[in-house]
C-alpha cells in the first residue's frame, strides 16, 4: 500500500526527486539480500565502536569535580563518540534488516567475526597489544558463538 | 567504580535490556492494538519498556566512561557475556529448553570470557 502511494506522488513531482527517489529504492533492494544486509551491520557495527573509541582515546578530560551524568554528556558530545554512536546504530538497524531474511542461528555464528575483527582493528589503529591470553579468549568466544548454534542450523538443514 | 566494574555492569545492563524489551513487546502483541495510536499508548503505557530505555541508556553511558580507560579488543569481547546470560535468563523466565550444545557452548564462551578479563 504505501509503495503504491509513493509511486504517485513520484510521478507527480518534478524530475528532480527522481534520482534521490531511486537511489533510496535501490538501497532498500540491495538491503533486501541478507548478505548485503549483513556485511553492512557488520561493518557499521565494527566501524561504530572503532570510531567511538576513536573519539575516547583523543578526548580532552572533562573539568574536575564533574558528576557521572556530566561526564556522559561531555562524552557524548565529542563528534567521533557522537558520530559512532551513529553508525553503530545504522548497523543495528542492517542486522535486523539481516535477520528479517535469515535464520539468526546462521547469522549469529557468523556475526561473532565482529569480534576478530575489532580485534585487528584495535591493534592496527589504536596499537592496542594483543596478549596470546586475549587471543586465545577471543578464539573461544568465536568457538562458543558457533557451537551455540549448531544444533539449530542441523535442524534447519 | 573502576572502569571494568562499569564495562561489566554496562554488559549485564544490555542483556537484561534485550530480556526486558521482549518481555515488554510482547505484552503490548498480546493487547493487540489498533491504530498507530493505540500502539503508541500500549507502548508508553508498558513500564518494561521504561525500563528497557533506563537500561539501555544506562548500559551505553557506563560503556562509554569505562572504555575510556580500557582497551576496545579488551572490552568488546565481553560483550558476548551477554549470550550466556540471555540463555539463562530466557531458560529461568521464559521457560525455554536448552539443549546440551548450547550449555557447552555456554561453558566455551564463559572460559574464552574469563582469559579476556584477566588480560588487562
Amino acid at each position: 500500500m504505501p509503495t503504491n502511494l509513493q509511486e504517485e506522488t513520484w510521478t507527480a513531482e518534478a524530475a528532480p526527486e527522481l534520482t534521490g527517489e531511486r537511489a533510496g529504492r535501490g538501497m532498500a533492494q540491495l538491503l533486501g539480500r541478507w548478505w548485503v544486509a549483513f556485511a553492512a551491520s557488520a561493518v557499521f557495527v565494527v566501524s561504530g565502536h572503532l570510531l567511538i573509541k576513536a573519539g575516547l582515546n583523543s578526548l580532552t578530560a572533562a573539568p574536575p569535580g564533574t558528576g557521572v551524568a556530566g561526564r556522559i554528556l561531555h562524552l557524548l558530545l565529542q563528534p567521533a563518540v557522537a558520530g559512532g554512536l551513529m553508525v553503530y546504530v545504522s548497523g543495528t538497524v542492517c542486522w535486523m534488516r539481516a535477520v528479517s531474511q535469515k535464520e539468526i542461528s546462521f547469522l549469529y555464528p557468523l556475526s561473532s567475526l565482529n569480534y576478530v575483527l575489532v580485534a585487528a582493528a584495535s591493534m592496527i589503529i589504536f596499537h592496542e597489544v594483543i596478549s596470546p591470553r586475549r587471543a586465545a579468549g577471543v578464539l573461544l568466544v568465536v568457538t562458543g558463538m558457533i557451537l551455540m548454534n549448531r544444533r539449530s542450523r542441523e535442524r534447519a538443514a | 567504580m573502576s572502569p571494568k566494574l562499569m564495562i561489566w555492569i554496562s554488559v549485564l545492563l544490555s542483556a537484561v535490556a534485550q530480556i526486558l524489551l521482549k518481555q515488554g513487546l510482547s505484552n503490548v502483541q498480546k493487547r493487540n492494538p489498533k491504530g498507530l495510536f493505540a500502539l503508541g499508548l500500549a507502548i508508553v503505557s508498558q513500564w518494561l519498556i521504561w525500563l528497557w530505555g533506563f537500561c539501555f541508556v544506562a548500559a551505553m553511558g557506563l560503556w562509554l566512561v569505562g572504555l575510556q580507560k580500557l582497551d576496545l579488543s579488551y572490552a568488546y569481547p565481553l560483550v558476548s557475556i551477554g549470550y550466556v546470560l540471555v540463555t539463562l535468563l530466557s531458560a529461568v523466565f521464559f521457560h525455554e529448553r536448552v539443549d546440551r550444545h548450547r550449555w557447552l557452548a555456554v561453558a566455551v564462551i564463559c572460559l574464552g570470557v574469563t582469559l579476556i578479563a584477566g588480560s588487562q
